[in-house]
């Protein structure tokens, strides 16, 4: 409170991610956002007022840097305590391997591995196209408002993917957009654009996300096809064994002990192991996933981004 | 007493009461409302003066949303960021009228005693 009260926007958008500083990115960047929501709105209601004189009242309305820096602080611990389960961890090493079946997280990683080869592709196309017509059209009239069209949409896409990577694995990611500077020029702000390492790094993880799609489709769908073949083997050997139903062309295992109902047991344990290792490799897929995304798409909490 | 201690004890009362406030707003608003609209609406109950900080109450708004008790949409706005709008959801009006009978019941239990009795 005792440093000198901020006298326009920036300065307190400024002052507040300086009091953030340390925040999760993805706070600081929510935080910001509403703030600066809040002041253009009142310096747009005061238009007889400057903005200085809007911003000398700011902190007994809207409240000083420090104040809403702990208002954001607080609310964010106790949602997190809020909605996080408490669960039980189980002690034995046996329990902690199979304890991955009563996490959801490894279920939604499962999920946002086989969804990942869909959303991979449509990234994919979406930023390969978009680069091959803005340098196309470049020659043209068009190619400027086109290429800043392109970069304004990956900042959609980006957000909707860090919600889904929210969803799905549990990190913060930004509950609101980027906001540019709206009072810069047109030409600052297309040059702050291309200036902005994250409007590469997005492109790089929209690009990126085709072969990570494919890799984690394919883990996805050969660990579950094997383990769950496996774990189920018992069945479909019993069911063929006594004529239950009869399948078009016999069950057959290639090494031929396996086909003998004492093999059952083993190939039902294999799949059970499989199974579970497969839940530990996913939510560990899901979460290394996460901290990469979060890296490439958010912007880091330094205050250099702000002008 | 001092203002600060005074200060400290309105911030410890608002922590759950911000919630409440909220939620009663959105319930009682037929049209959905932004932060800064609900922000003014306080202070406007109050002879300009909310006893929230308006700077508190996003981050609560965006607690309830996360806990499902209100929507949101984006609606762009000429004046700065886009504003996004919220509405009480159903679980919202069902935890609004929880809220509302543990805070009418905490109410006269301290009133029970302050009412009582003459000032010290």
């Amino acid at each position: 409170m005792s440093r000198s009260a901020p006298r326009s926007i920036d300065q307190y958008l400024r002052a507040l991610r300086e009091e953030l500083a340390g925040e999760d990115a993805a706070l600081i960047q929510d935080a910001l956002y509403d703030a600066e929501e809040y002041l253009r709105a009142e310096v747009a209601a005061h238009p007889d007022k400057s903005e200085s004189d809007v911003l000398e009242l700011i902190a007994s309305t809207y409240g000083a840097p420090d104040e809403v820096a702990s208002a954001y602080r607080d609310t964010e611990a106790k949602v997190k305590a809020a909605m996080t389960t408490p669960r039980n961890i189980p002690k034995s090493r046996a329990g902690a391997f199979f304890g991955v079946f009563l996490d959801p997280r490894a279920y939604t990683s499962i999920f946002f591995m086989l969804l990942s080869l869909a959303t991979g592709i449509i990234y994919f196309t979406f930023a390969v196209t978009g680069l091959a017509l803005s340098a196309g059209l470049s020659v043209l009239v068009i190619g400027v408002p086109f290429f800043l069209v392109f970069v304004a949409l990956t900042r959609v896409v980006s957000l909707a993917e860090g919600r889904l990577i929210e969803a799905m694995t549990g990190e913060r990611m930004p509950r609101r957009p980027v906001h540019p500077n709206k009072r810069a020029g047109f030409w600052t702000r297309v040059g702050d654009m291309l200036k902005d390492w994250r409007t590469w790094t997005t492109l790089a993880y929209l690009i990126l996300m085709l072969p990570f799609g494919i890799i984690y489709f394919i883990i996805a769908v050969v660990g579950l096809s094997v383990s769950l073949a496996f774990t189920f083997a018992p069945l479909v050997y019993f069911a063929d064994h006594y004529g239950w139903f009869g399948l078009q062309g016999d069950v057959h295992w290639d090494p031929d002990w396996l086909n003998s109902m004492w093999a059952m047991p083993i190939m039902v344990l294999a799949g059970v192991l499989l199974l579970t290792s497969l839940m530990h490799l996913s939510r560990g897929i899901g979460r290394l996933h996460a901290m990469y995304a979060k890296t490439l798409l958010v912007a880091p909490a330094a205050p250099a981004t702000l002008t | 007493m001092d203002d600060s201690s005074g200060r400290k004890f309105q911030k410890d009362l608002n922590g759950g009461l911000v919630g409440l406030v909220l939620l009663a707003i959105l319930n009682q608003s037929t049209e959905d409302l932004y932060g800064y609209e609900i922000a003014k609406r306080l202070a406007s109950a109050n002879e300009g003066v909310s006893i929230f900080k308006e700077g508190t109450i996003y981050p609560v708004l965006r607690a309830l949303s996360a806990a499902n008790l209100l929507t949101s949409r984006i609606v762009p706005s000429y004046s700065g960021p886009p504003r996004r709008y919220y509405r009480i959801t159903d679980p919202g009006r069902a935890v609004l009228k929880e809220w509302t009978a543990i805070w009418a019941g905490t109410r006269d239990f301290v009133d029970r005693f302050i009412d009582k009795g003459p000032l010290p």
